[in-house]
């Protein structure tokens, strides 16, 4: 990424400010950070209401890949949150599987009442936030992705991994420079380009009237329940940057990296 | 800069934690206010103009796809007596009653029914509002060539199917499709899931099958169709569901 803008001198020091956001990119960031937000939560009151997943086109309902249910407990008669991955359970009580139920209580629910949107049981209500905000998520994806061709990592960039991956050991000594270092590249670069295209396709493979119109797109995913499998790990890889972009935003410089996404000028350390 | 680094950490969990709460009390306020609520139910519109173009054909499977077992959905089967007798009687007393805008209001009995119109059969995908998908094969008359035979007047813009089946609350079910969906070819009365009768839990002795949109449009139980210029009003919003809030146009 080439920021654009002049240098200008902070507070008479050697320090050097850039352009490094143009305004199209920050606003279409904090709707996507907006959409991202709700399409999970209500993506995950959508889920709720079949909390299963199969590697089939249709649901071979014996054999889910992950589930997350409620069940009793045979010698305590309480009631047991489970998430099931193959044969495998693990007890996730009060957390997953039988949790809050968003109305003060607690219930029989896979993902509890304050992760989802509506925050209770609401599977009508849920879809039309989801659908709202994969519109709003689709067209500002779009936007972004005519700025973040310029991340497509070049051969510099990956022979430059090893000694950037170093630097990210102490991630709060990682510098501050006016483009992108080879790892920021590579991950937006993916997120913008592999993960985004990932979660809005196999988002349109569950729509049984897309189906009519392409077959090609569930069968792309191995099916319409496989690709309820592919939406679901797209939604844990956004969560996943999540976790790690705003860690990273916050130990490299919070204010200098937010402000970089507001008025789009970012502080750089030394030579860049 | 070390120093302060996990108070720092802390302070964002705790943000983090209380933003996710906080977004669902926010979302929650937003779902039941009017003018937001405008908003949330307007990609429909855009929806159903963009996929409920052309008549493309849902996808159709071999006999060896069938799910071994169609899963039962939705309200408990009838429990009327009328409803009783026709399941003891195999169907005998039961008719489809076609009414509303047509020229000629007319009855069929199941028999009539599977006699007097061209019987077809297709294997396609149930997809549940819920998220699951079974495969079945459904057998049965096309809507389109049902309601044919009734003589549709022009002003008659939409098909309401009134079914047997009710709420907790004594409140039936019922669908509808506009003309334009009634008359997909795929969209069938069905009387035959897997070459069997339609059983009592799937919807016996004749279900609306729409492949083209999710399970709930399929209606199940059906007694009698109407054709009306215009949903909305006493025909609410179009179906059981759709008056919950669920869209009318379930393509997705």
């Amino acid at each position: 990424m080439r920021p654009k803008g002049a240098s200008r001198r902070m507070h008479g020091e050697m320090k050097r400010s850039v352009y490094r956001h143009p305004l199209a990119v920050r606003i279409t960031h904090w709707v996507v950070f907006l959409s991202i937000v709700v399409l999970a939560m209500s993506g995950m009151q959508i889920f709720n209401a079949h909390p299963a997943l199969y590697a089939s086109d249709a649901s071979v309902f014996r054999r889910p890949v992950l589930a997350i249910n409620a069940a009793l407990d045979p010698r305590t008669g309480q009631p047991v949150g489970y998430v099931q991955i193959g044969e495998h359970r693990i007890v996730t009580t009060h957390v997953l599987g039988y949790a809050s139920d968003g109305l003060g209580g607690e219930a029989p629910r896979a993902f509890p009442g304050w992760a989802t949107i509506p925050g209770y049981q609401d599977l009508a209500d849920g879809r039309r936030w989801h659908f709202l905000f994969a519109w709003i998520f689709g067209l500002c994806a779009i936007v972004y992705a005519g700025w973040a061709f310029q991340l497509l990592p070049k051969a510099s960039d990956l022979k430059a991994i090893p000694a950037t991956l170093k630097q990210h050991l102490v991630p709060w000594r990682v510098p501050a420079h006016a483009s992108y270092n080879p790892l920021q590249k590579i991950t937006y670069f993916g997120l913008v380009f592999v993960v985004a295209p990932l979660v809005i396709l196999t988002g349109l493979a569950l729509s049984p009237a897309v189906d009519a119109h392409a077959h090609w797109l569930p069968a792309l995913f191995g099916g319409r329940q496989f690709a309820r499998i592919w939406h679901f790990a797209a939604m844990l890889a956004f969560i996943a940057f999540f976790i790690a972009h705003v860690a990273m935003v916050a130990l490299t410089g919070f204010w200098n990296n937010l402000r970089s996404m507001i008025t789009g000028w970012f502080d750089v350390e030394g030579r860049t | 800069m070390k120093s302060i680094l996990v108070p720092r950490a802390r302070f964002l969990m705790l943000l983090a934690a209380g933003a996710l709460t906080g977004c669902s009390s926010i979302a929650d306020a937003l779902t039941d206010n009017a003018a937001f609520r405008r908003l949330l139910i307007a990609p429909e519109r855009l929806d159903l103009a963009i996929l409920g173009s052309g008549e493309p054909l849902a996808r159709e499977y071999s006999e060896s796809e069938i799910s071994p077992d169609f899963r039962q959905n939705g309200f408990d089967p009838p429990s009327s007596p009328e409803y009783q007798t026709w399941a003891r009687d195999d169907w005998r007393g039961y008719r489809l009653q076609i009414g509303g805008l047509v020229r000629v209001p007319r009855s069929f009995s199941l028999l009539e029914l599977r006699s007097r119109f061209l019987s077809l059969s297709q294997i396609t995908r149930h997809d549940c509002v819920e998220g699951w998908s079974v495969i079945g094969k459904w057998t049965g008359p096309r809507v389109a060539d049902v309601i044919a035979a009734c003589g549709p007047l022009p002003q008659a813009k939409y098909v309401v199917f009134h079914c047997m089946d009710v709420d907790q609350n004594g409140t039936p079910y019922y669908e509808s499709l506009d003309i334009r969906q009634a008359a997909h070819p795929q969209a069938l009365l069905a009387y035959g899931l897997n070459d069997r009768p339609v059983p009592v839990k799937n919807g016996a002795p004749l279900r609306l099958k729409v492949p083209t949109q999710l399970g709930y449009k399929s209606a199940k139980y059906v007694s009698r169709i109407e054709l009306v210029a215009s949903l909305g009003g006493k025909n609410g919003n179009g179906g059981y569901w759709e008056d919950q809030g669920y869209e009318w146009y379930a393509g997705i």
